[in-house]
């Protein structure tokens, strides 16, 4: 359903209020044909025109994580899922830790929320203005599940990797979800959003995310991977320079009685 | 009706029909989760067949979730494993053994709470769980791999490249995605070739090493399981599950700003007892260091592993990183560690074995020509050759790895050497064919909670941690008489005895009711909290901590706030310890059934006869708490068999034999068991 679906057809049936039901029991044909005829123009656009020169207002609101300080333990994930859902599943969440026991630090574990694109591909096509700019709410880029018709273009326009809209069954439908800086968060009772509380944050426990107001610099589809750690966590011996070596020895003491070791 | 926690369905799996079933979760709902609903449904489906053999394919391998799995309950992230042990002696008895990591997380995405395998494959098969499509598929080209390649294999044959799309999601079906890898589960060559020492593992240093599953695994021609999900855990209250969740942050080490971070933040004990990340392994601790990052089980606060620069010894702790040493090279020690992995040895089997192997060589009866000939290159012990040689020989039954893939106490039997060699220490087993641990003669409730079971213990969170290291650290945080008010308090419902973790040998000491109290508590938190809330035994329960102010830690408030809010129901912390003494008199009627009786519940001559050099603990000596050894004592036999008496009045069993009585099984509505325990004339 995601994958080979024009972009003018996704266009033109949301431009007749089609759902995606709709969308997929027509195969789109009827719609995009009634719509090209009346917007030709428009219809026949290629994707990234849609939006295309429009200037966005910069989110007041980023997050910025340590994928070195990061346990993998995924608690952030599970936060996420709870307080928008009010369930676990990795699978809802809008900030997702993938990662590989058998891998070598530091490429073992990639850290992927959304960063709140300056340019916001995802408002940028959406063919029915479910992804938006929450002006009142300090220009967090959301989808409004409402609207969403589940055409999946964000999800698939999305230049990120992992692409970073979430794909979601709400009240029956498939829909894509995104990170919202918690918003809206119907099981939880804490103000979020910019000035706020997120819950992946405030979950961590290696505090390995952080929320800030400044827009970090975007280079093309990097996310926001930025050092975390202070001395306390180069004391651990989790180090990664050789150069940089801890203000405490590791080593173990020898045992009062003589005899050393552990266990 | 269940409302939250549980996905409603166990998956049952016969490997001999090649047939695939459910079993409903709720009609065992009352024992929890993890390890008492496994006791339940083993004695349910093969409880009138006992006694067998582990190898029989009448044997069940139970691997729970809890209603913790999946969530982000702190350090619940462990799998249960149960089944006849074939690592116990003397007899195989119904064990359990479990390994963190992820694996019942992504058991309960895909939608279960469990898996039960029953009979065994004429051909070598893995399980393959996609959400709730399951499939037994052929192991050709699988059997055979070590452990690593083979996850990393069935990762492949799960999620081929062609099912990603949208970067790193992964398709498994319409609609369904995830981020996640599969979790996967498996034996090694060792467990393949029926090793009493062959363990579990899952990613590439979570074992289950206790009671020889691996072979278990091997003589069911099962190589692997895998589970990948992208469903919903249900939880009964999400709005208290997150506070409590957050409530809890005060418990952690503060990784930015840790309380005390010069006394707590030193090297030794406090490495392993205060909550600071990346503990575990013990291979990176000298200059220069390894770059590496602190890894965590699914949803664990703490992350005691590593993941290192190297790869090497990822995901392993303590004695995962300590059984090989490579004399002069930490690259080879890890390298060789992983070995053991690789091959899917038991690390607690394995290293007194090879010290055993050592200590018979030493002596001249092992060795090229001798009574015990075999070529392994004992003049190169220390090095990896020859820590290679062995392990493979175990692992594959090669030479004398044949024998000793039998395991300490079955291999010291067939040279003829068991009774000498195990009485006299030379051969430190203590309970049930596994190793020595900690002192029982000192830290009396490990050996007595571990005898009165059917393998070690190790549960280090119980006084072990919290008190023996904290005191050799030499700069205990609290004096001995806080450390045993604090403890007690916390020990709902025998609250307010400090006298629990009175060490001493005196009249309040180690074989006081105080101490029945306390070992009844250890078994009963065990076999609730930790074996069906899937608890870590290096997290719980937390009596005390370093990280408050008052040190109080969040035992006995945790437990139940975090189990209620994700299952909806509203007992108290007594109320499941209740559960807990129901499961152990459920697992002690198995072994009753298999042969259990008190006269067995009895230790090594050693253990009674060898004067101990003593651990520091709190103890009450002349009407004073200090931290005193011990140094010298033994352990009294006729005191130890009073102190057992008690103990079995105590749990409502009959003193006479060990055995529960049908007032105690029916008062817990397990009159069935007490029916099966009359049919053998074995009812207490």
């Amino acid at each position: 359903m995601l994958d080979d679906k024009k972009t003018e057809e996704k266009d033109a049936a949301a431009k007749k209020g089609l759902t995606r039901r709709d969308f997929l029991l027509t195969g789109g044909t009827v719609a995009a044909g009634a719509v090209i005829a009346a917007t030709p123009a428009k219809a026949a656009a290629p994707p990234s025109s849609v939006g295309e020169g429009k200037t966005y207002p910069a989110s007041k609101g980023y997050l910025v994580y340590d994928s070195k300080k990061c346990t993998g333990c995924t608690t952030c994930m599970l936060a996420c899922s709870l307080v928008h859902y009010g369930v676990q599943n990795p699978s809802r969440s809008r900030i997702q830790i993938i990662q590989d026991s058998f891998g070598k630090f530091p490429n073992d574990i990639k850290i992927a929320p959304c960063r709140q694109c300056k340019v916001p591909v995802c408002v940028q096509n959406c063919p029915v203005g479910a992804a938006f700019v929450d002006i009142e709410n300090g220009n967090v880029r959301r989808i409004d599940s409402d609207k969403c018709i589940g055409c999946g273009t964000c999800l698939e326009m999305c230049p990120q990797q992992p692409h970073r809209p979430v794909w979601v069954e709400i009240d029956g439908e498939w829909k894509s979800s995104k990170c919202d800086l918690c918003i809206d968060t119907p099981f939880w009772n804490e103000k979020g959003g910019p000035g706020g509380k997120q819950a992946c944050v405030e979950a961590c426990p290696m505090m390995a995310i952080k929320f800030v107001s400044d827009m970090p610099e975007q280079k093309e589809t990097e996310g926001y991977d930025v050092n975390l750690r202070n001395d306390h966590w180069i004391n651990l011996g989790l180090v990664d320079d050789s150069e940089v070596v801890p203000k405490i020895s590791l080593a173990w003491p020898t045992r009062p009685g003589g005899e050393g070791g552990e266990e | 009706m269940m409302k939250g926690g549980y996905t409603g369905k166990i998956l049952r799996v016969n490997l001999t029909t090649k047939t695939v079933s459910r079993i409903d979760t709720e009609k065992y709902e009352e024992f929890g989760g993890g390890h008492g609903i496994g006791s339940a449904v083993f004695f349910d489906l093969v409880g009138d067949q006992l006694p067998f053999e582990a190898f029989d394919p009448r044997n069940l391998i139970i691997m729970m979730a809890s209603p913790f799995s999946g969530t982000f309950m702190p350090g619940s992230g462990r799998c249960e494993v149960q089944g006849l042990g074939p690592m116990l002696y003397p007899i195989e008895w119904f064990g359990h053994s479990n390994f963190g990591g992820r694996f019942t997380a992504q058991m309960k995405f895909a939608g279960w709470d469990g898996i039960v395998v029953e009979g065994a494959s004429d051909e070598p098969v893995w399980i393959n769980v996609i959400n709730d499509k399951v499939k037994i598929e052929s192991a050709k080209g699988i059997w055979g791999m070590d452990t690593w390649d083979t996850q990393q294999e069935i990762c492949r044959r799960v999620i081929p490249d062609q099912k990603f799309k949208f970067g790193e999601w992964a398709e498994l079906s319409e609609n369904c995605y995830t981020t996640q890898i599969p979790a996967v589960v498996c034996c090694g060559p060792a467990g393949e070739n029926r090793s009493r020492l062959g363990a579990l593992l899952h990613g590439p240093g979570s074992q289950a090493a206790l009671c020889g599953f691996g072979g278990v695994f091997g003589s069911k021609k099962l190589k692997a399981i895998s589970f990948i999900g992208s469903g919903d855990v249900p939880i009964a209250d999400p709005q208290a599950f997150m506070d409590a969740r957050l409530w809890f942050r005060k418990f952690q080490w503060n990784v930015d700003n840790p309380r005390e971070a010069e006394r707590f933040g030193k090297a030794g004990p406090y490495a392993l007892i205060s909550g600071r990340p990346s503990g575990g392994n013990v291979l990176n601790r000298e200059l220069p260091l390894t770059p590496a990052r602190a890894a965590a089980c699914a949803s664990c606060p703490r992350g005691c592993r590593m993941r290192l620069s190297t790869g090497d010894s990822n995901e392993s702790v303590c004695a995962g990183t300590m059984v090989i040493n490579v004399n002069g090279s930490v690259k080879f020690t890890r390298q060789g560690n992983d070995l053991m992995q690789r091959y899917g040895l038991g690390h607690w089997q394995l290293m007194p074995l090879m010290r055993y192997v050592a200590t018979l060589h030493e002596k001249g009866i092992l060795g090229k020509g001798k009574q015990l000939d075999t070529d392994l290159p004992l003049d190169l012990t220390g090095t990896f050759t020859y820590a290679e040689a062995l392990m493979r020989q175990i692992a594959t039954r090669e030479g004398i790895g044949n024998d000793l893939a039998e395991g300490c106490a079955r291999f010291a039997e067939k040279i003829g050497r068991y009774e000498e060699d195990v009485n006299s220490g030379e051969l430190s087993l203590a309970w049930w064919g596994t190793a020595v641990h900690y002192d029982p003669v000192v830290e009396a409730e490990w050996g007595f909670a571990s005898l009165l079971g059917e393998r070690d213990l190790m549960l280090h969170m119980m006084s072990n941690y919290p008190l023996h290291w904290m005191a050799w650290s030499g700069d205990p945080y609290l004096t001995a008489e806080e450390a045993a008010k604090l403890y007690t308090d916390a020990m709902v419902p025998y609250q307010g005895d400090p006298f629990m973790v009175d060490h001493s040998d005196g009249p309040t000491g180690i074989y006081s009711d105080s101490k029945v109290k306390q070992v009844a508590w250890i078994k009963h938190y065990e076999k609730f909290w930790v074996g069906s809330g899937g608890f870590c035994g290096w997290r719980w329960p937390m009596c005390i901590t370093n990280n408050t102010a008052d040190r109080r830690g969040p035992t006995p408030e945790a437990e139940p706030k975090f189990w209620n809010a994700v299952t909806g129901n509203n007992l108290t912390f007594a109320d499941y310890m209740e559960l807990g003494h129901k499961i152990y008199t459920l697992d002690r009627s198995i072994w009753v059934l298999q042969g259990r009786h008190r006269n067995m519940e009895v230790f090594p001559d050693y253990i009674y006869d060898k004067p101990t050099r003593g651990e520091d603990m709190p103890m009450y000596i002349d009407g004073q708490w200090k931290y005193d050894t011990g140094a010298g004592r033994t352990l009294d036999r006729e005191k130890f068999e009073d102190f057992k008496t008690r103990f079995y009045k105590f749990e409502g069993y009959n003193p006479e034999n060990g055995y529960p009585t049908r007032d105690t099984l029916e008062k817990m509505n397990l009159g069935k068991v007490a029916d099966a325990l009359e049919k053998k004339g074995r009812l207490g």
